[in-house]
C-alpha cells in the first residue's frame, strides 16, 4: 500500500460546498431564499479543511482548496487560504448546467475533471460527508469513482499512522471499525474530532489581497451523468398521510383518553445516575444501554 | 494564544514599530467605520477594516431610518445604488396614553422622490453596501476578527491594534475606533465617562413579516413609499419610546428602554413589546404578522452632554463609540450621525497621515463643530433630559390625551368647554402645575426653536 508522502507530486485536495445553512424555504411554494452572505462551508468542510492541513503538513504535500460555486464563495476560499491551504481554485458554475451544484453526480464529475485538470492527480481527496444544506453524502463516492480511487466515508477519525492513512468509522449498536486507507483515496469526514484552526493575522491580511483563480466547469454533455434530473411538475405543501392506530378500548371516555396518553401505566420513572466515579456512572449509563439493545 | 480572545481590560504597551503595517487602522465595519476607511482610502491611503463578524452588518441591530443627505458628500448618487427597503413619505408621531392615542401624521410625495429625505434599509445590505465601497476604493476589509487591545508606546502613543487571531497585532499610524456602543478601545484609552449606563438605553426589536399588499394597505402607502411612527409611551412606564417602520414585506417594531429605569421597574423589554403590540392603535397594524427576528441592542443616548472624549494620540473615535446618536423627541437619528462622524474622523486623519504628524484631534473637533454632527448635539443638548424626564414621559401623553378627548367628545346640551378650561383640567388631572408646563415649553423652545 503506498504512503502519501511515496507519490511524485503529493497533492491533497479538500472539497469545499459552498452552501447557506440558514436558507428559507417558502412551505406553500417551495422557492428556497438564500443570502450568498451568509453561506460557507458546513462544520464538516471545515474539519475536512483542517484534516487536509494537517495531513499535507505532515507529509510535505500541497494542499488545495477546490470548490464548485458561484463567485461570492471566493470568501470561503480565501479563508482556505488564510488557514494555510496552499492554493485554491473556484469552479464556476455553469449557468447552462441547471444539474449543477445540486447533483452529485455532476458535481463530482465536474469538480473531477477540473481538479485533473488544473492540480493534477490527488493522493488524497477530502470531503465533509454531507453538506450543510441537508445533502444527500453522495457526492464523495460520486468523486471516488470519477476519480478512480479508494473511498472511505464518513470518518470520525483520519490520522497518519507510521505515514499510512488509518480512518476511525462508526457503524450500528456503537460498534467502530479502523481502515487502513490506500491512496489515491477519497476520504469524507463527520464534524467530530477536530476543529478547523483559526488563520493568524498575516495569512489573513495575505488572502483578502490574493486572487481566486476561477475556472468555468467543464460542460457535461448529456447522458454522461446517468440518469437525467427529475423535473418538477407541481409544487405544494408537505403534508404526510395520517397514521392509522387503533381506537383505544373502554367505555369510559376518560379511561380511553388515559389509555391514548399512556398516563398511569406501570413504567421504570426516570433517575439521575450521581456517583462520586466517573467510571461507575459509565458503566451503569452502558448496562441501561445493553439492557434496551442499543449496545450489544 | 486562546482560540478566540475577549476584550483585555487594558492597552498593551509595546515599543514603537519601525514600519507601520497600514497607515490607518479603522476597528467597526458599520457605518462609521466604513466611511471612515472610504475617506481615507480615496486619499490614497492603506487602511485596514477590521469588522468582528463574518461580514459588515452581521452583527448590528437597528430598527429605523437612515437619512442619506450626508451620503451626497461620501457618495453621490447613493440613492440611486443604496440597498433600500422602502422611501419614508409618510411620518408620523404616536402619543400613547392607556388605550388612547394621539398622532401626528405628516406625509410628502418630495421625500419619494430624489433626492429624497429618508429610507428603510436591512442592516446587513446597508453595512455590506457601504463597506464594499470602501473596499473597492483600497481598503482591506478584515471580517471575523475582533480588536481586543489597543497598541501604545510607553509614552502613550496608539500604534495599532492587538486582535484576537494568531499573531494578531496590527500597527498603523492612526487608529479609529467604531466599535459601538460598548467602545472597548475607548475605554482602554479612558476617553469614556463613568456611569455609561445612566446615559444609555437598550433597543429591542421585532422584524414581522406581512405580505407586501399588507403592509401596503394598512399603512396607507404604494410602490417603495414607507411610513414612519415614532412612539412616546406605551413603555409600561420605563422612560423611554416605540417607534414602527415598514420594509418591503416585514415590519419593524420596537423600543428604546433607558437601562435603569428598566432595571427599577424589574420588566422584561420583550413583555414590555408584547404590550406595546398590544395596544388598540398598534395592533391592527401588526395583526396576524409573523415573528422573523427578534433582538437587541444599547444605544448611547445621553448626547452632548454625556459624549466621551473623542480621542488623542493617534486614537479618534466615531459613531456609537463616541455617543454619536440624537435621540431628540422628535428627531432619533443615529445612522447619520455615524456616517457624518466617520466621515470626518476619515478626513481629519487623512489630512494628518498627509502631514506627516498623527495630531489629528483637533482637526476632527473642528470638521465636527463646522457640520451638523456637534453642531446638532450641542443645540440639542438638552432634548434628551427633556423627553426621558419623568413629566414628558408619564404625564405629558395623558395631558395630551386628556385635552384631546375634551375637544372630540361631543356631550350636548352642554355647552362646549373652552380650550383653556380643558387645559387646566387635563393639567390638574395629570398632577402637572402650569409653572412646570411653561418651563419645559421654554426648554423645549431653547432645544428645538
Amino acid at each position: 500500500m503506498a504512503d502519501l508522502g511515496d507519490l511524485a507530486d503529493p497533492l491533497v485536495v479538500v472539497a469545499l460546498r459552498w452552501a447557506d445553512a440558514r436558507a428559507r424555504v417558502d412551505p406553500l411554494t417551495g422557492e428556497v431564499g438564500t443570502d450568498p452572505r451568509g453561506a460557507g462551508p458546513g462544520e464538516a468542510d471545515r474539519c475536512a479543511l483542517e484534516h487536509g492541513l494537517r495531513i499535507a503538513g505532515a507529509t510535505g504535500a500541497r494542499c488545495a482548496a477546490v470548490t464548485l460555486a458561484p463567485p461570492p464563495a471566493e470568501e470561503m476560499l480565501r479563508d482556505a487560504l488564510a488557514c494555510g491551504a496552499d492554493e485554491v481554485l473556484r469552479v464556476d458554475v455553469a449557468p447552462e448546467d441547471p444539474r449543477l451544484p445540486d447533483s452529485g453526480a455532476a458535481t463530482a464529475r465536474a469538480l473531477a475533471r477540473s481538479i485533473r485538470a488544473e492540480l493534477g492527480d490527488p493522493g488524497l481527496l477530502l470531503t465533509g460527508d454531507h453538506s450543510a444544506d441537508r445533502g444527500t453524502g453522495a457526492t464523495p463516492a460520486f468523486l471516488a469513482a470519477e476519480l478512480g480511487c479508494a473511498q472511505a466515508l464518513g470518518l470520525v477519525e483520519l490520522s497518519l499512522v507510521d505515514g499510512r492513512l488509518a480512518g476511525l468509522r462508526r457503524l450500528d449498536r456503537g460498534r467502530r471499525e479502523r481502515l487502513a486507507i490506500p491512496v489515491p483515496a477519497v476520504c469524507s469526514v463527520e464534524p467530530a474530532g477536530v476543529r478547523l484552526r483559526r488563520a493568524g493575522l498575516p495569512g489573513t491580511l495575505r488572502a483578502r489581497e490574493a486572487v481566486i483563480p476561477a475556472i468555468p466547469a467543464i460542460p457535461v454533455a448529456s447522458g454522461q451523468t446517468g440518469a437525467e434530473p427529475p423535473s418538477v411538475r407541481a409544487a405544494r405543501p408537505y403534508r404526510p398521510r395520517a397514521k392509522e392506530l387503533p381506537a383505544p378500548q373502554g367505555d369510559d371516555p376518560r379511561l380511553r383518553l388515559l389509555r391514548l396518553t399512556g398516563a398511569h401505566e406501570e413504567r421504570e420513572p426516570p433517575r439521575v445516575v450521581v456517583t462520586e466515579d466517573p467510571a461507575e456512572a459509565a458503566d451503569e449509563l452502558l448496562a441501561f444501554l445493553r439492557d434496551r439493545g442499543y449496545l450489544p | 494564544m486562546r482560540d478566540r480572545a475577549g476584550p483585555a481590560a487594558e492597552a498593551v504597551t509595546v515599543r514603537r514599530p519601525e514600519a507601520a503595517d497600514f497607515d490607518a487602522v479603522v476597528v467597526g465595519a458599520g457605518p462609521a467605520g466604513s466611511a471612515a476607511a472610504l475617506e481615507l482610502a480615496r486619499a490614497g491611503h492603506s487602511v485596514a477594516l477590521v469588522e468582528r463578524g463574518p461580514f459588515p452588518g452581521s452583527k448590528n441591530v437597528y430598527g429605523g431610518v437612515v437619512y442619506g443627505r450626508i451620503l451626497d458628500e461620501l457618495i453621490p448618487d447613493w440613492y440611486e445604488r443604496m440597498p433600500v427597503q422602502r422611501w419614508i413619505t409618510r411620518r408620523q408621531t404616536m402619543l400613547l396614553s392607556g388605550d388612547r392615542s394621539l398622532t401626528v401624521d405628516f406625509r410628502s410625495q418630495n421625500w419619494g422622490r430624489a433626492p429624497y429625505n429618508g429610507a428603510t434599509t436591512y442592516r446587513a445590505e446597508f453595512d455590506s453596501w457601504l463597506a464594499g465601497h470602501a473596499r473597492a476604493a483600497g481598503a482591506v476589509l478584515v471580517p471575523s476578527t475582533v480588536a481586543t487591545a489597543l497598541l501604545r508606546t510607553a509614552d502613550g502613543q496608539v500604534v495599532g491594534v492587538r486582535t484576537d487571531r494568531p499573531d494578531g497585532d496590527l500597527t498603523a499610524r492612526v487608529v479609529i475606533a467604531c466599535d459601538g456602543v460598548n467602545s472597548f478601545l475607548g475605554k482602554q484609552a479612558g476617553l469614556h465617562p463613568d456611569e455609561q449606563a445612566a446615559h444609555t438605553t437598550l433597543g429591542v426589536k421585532e422584524t414581522l413579516a406581512l405580505p407586501r399588499e399588507t403592509i401596503e394597505e394598512r399603512f396607507g402607502v404604494t410602490g417603495t413609499d414607507g411610513v414612519d411612527i415614532e412612539i412616546l409611551g406605551g413603555t409600561s412606564g420605563v422612560p423611554g419610546g416605540g417607534f414602527l417602520y415598514t420594509n418591503r414585506d416585514t415590519v419593524s417594531v420596537g423600543l428604546v428602554l433607558g437601562l435603569p429605569g428598566l432595571a427599577k421597574a424589574g420588566l422584561r423589554p420583550e413583555e414590555i413589546l408584547a404590550e406595546l403590540k398590544q395596544h388598540p392603535s398598534v395592533r391592527p397594524l401588526v395583526r396576524g404578522a409573523e415573528v422573523v427576528e427578534y433582538s437587541a441592542h444599547l444605544i448611547p443616548e445621553g448626547g452632548y452632554r454625556s459624549m466621551p472624549r473623542l480621542g488623542g494620540n493617534g486614537l479618534l473615535l466615531a459613531g456609537d463609540s463616541a455617543a454619536m446618536c440624537l435621540a431628540a423627541g422628535i428627531w432619533l437619528e443615529g445612522v447619520n450621525f455615524a456616517l457624518g462622524s466617520g466621515m470626518y474622523a476619515g478626513r481629519a486623519a487623512a489630512n494628518g497621515l498627509r502631514s506627516g504628524g498623527p495630531a489629528v484631534l483637533g482637526e476632527y473637533r473642528r470638521l465636527l463643530e463646522k457640520s451638523f454632527v456637534l453642531a446638532d448635539h450641542k443645540k440639542l443638548r438638552d432634548a434628551p433630559g427633556l423627553v426621558l424626564s419623568e413629566r414628558v414621559q408619564h404625564r405629558y401623553p395623558g395631558l395630551v390625551c386628556d385635552l384631546a378627548e375634551g375637544m372630540f367628545t361631543v356631550d350636548n346640551p352642554r355647552p362646549k368647554p373652552g380650550l383653556r378650561r380643558l387645559l387646566r383640567r387635563a393639567a390638574r388631572h395629570n398632577g402637572v402645575r402650569m409653572r412646570e408646563l411653561a418651563r419645559d415649553a421654554l426648554t423645549g423652545l431653547r432645544s428645538f426653536g
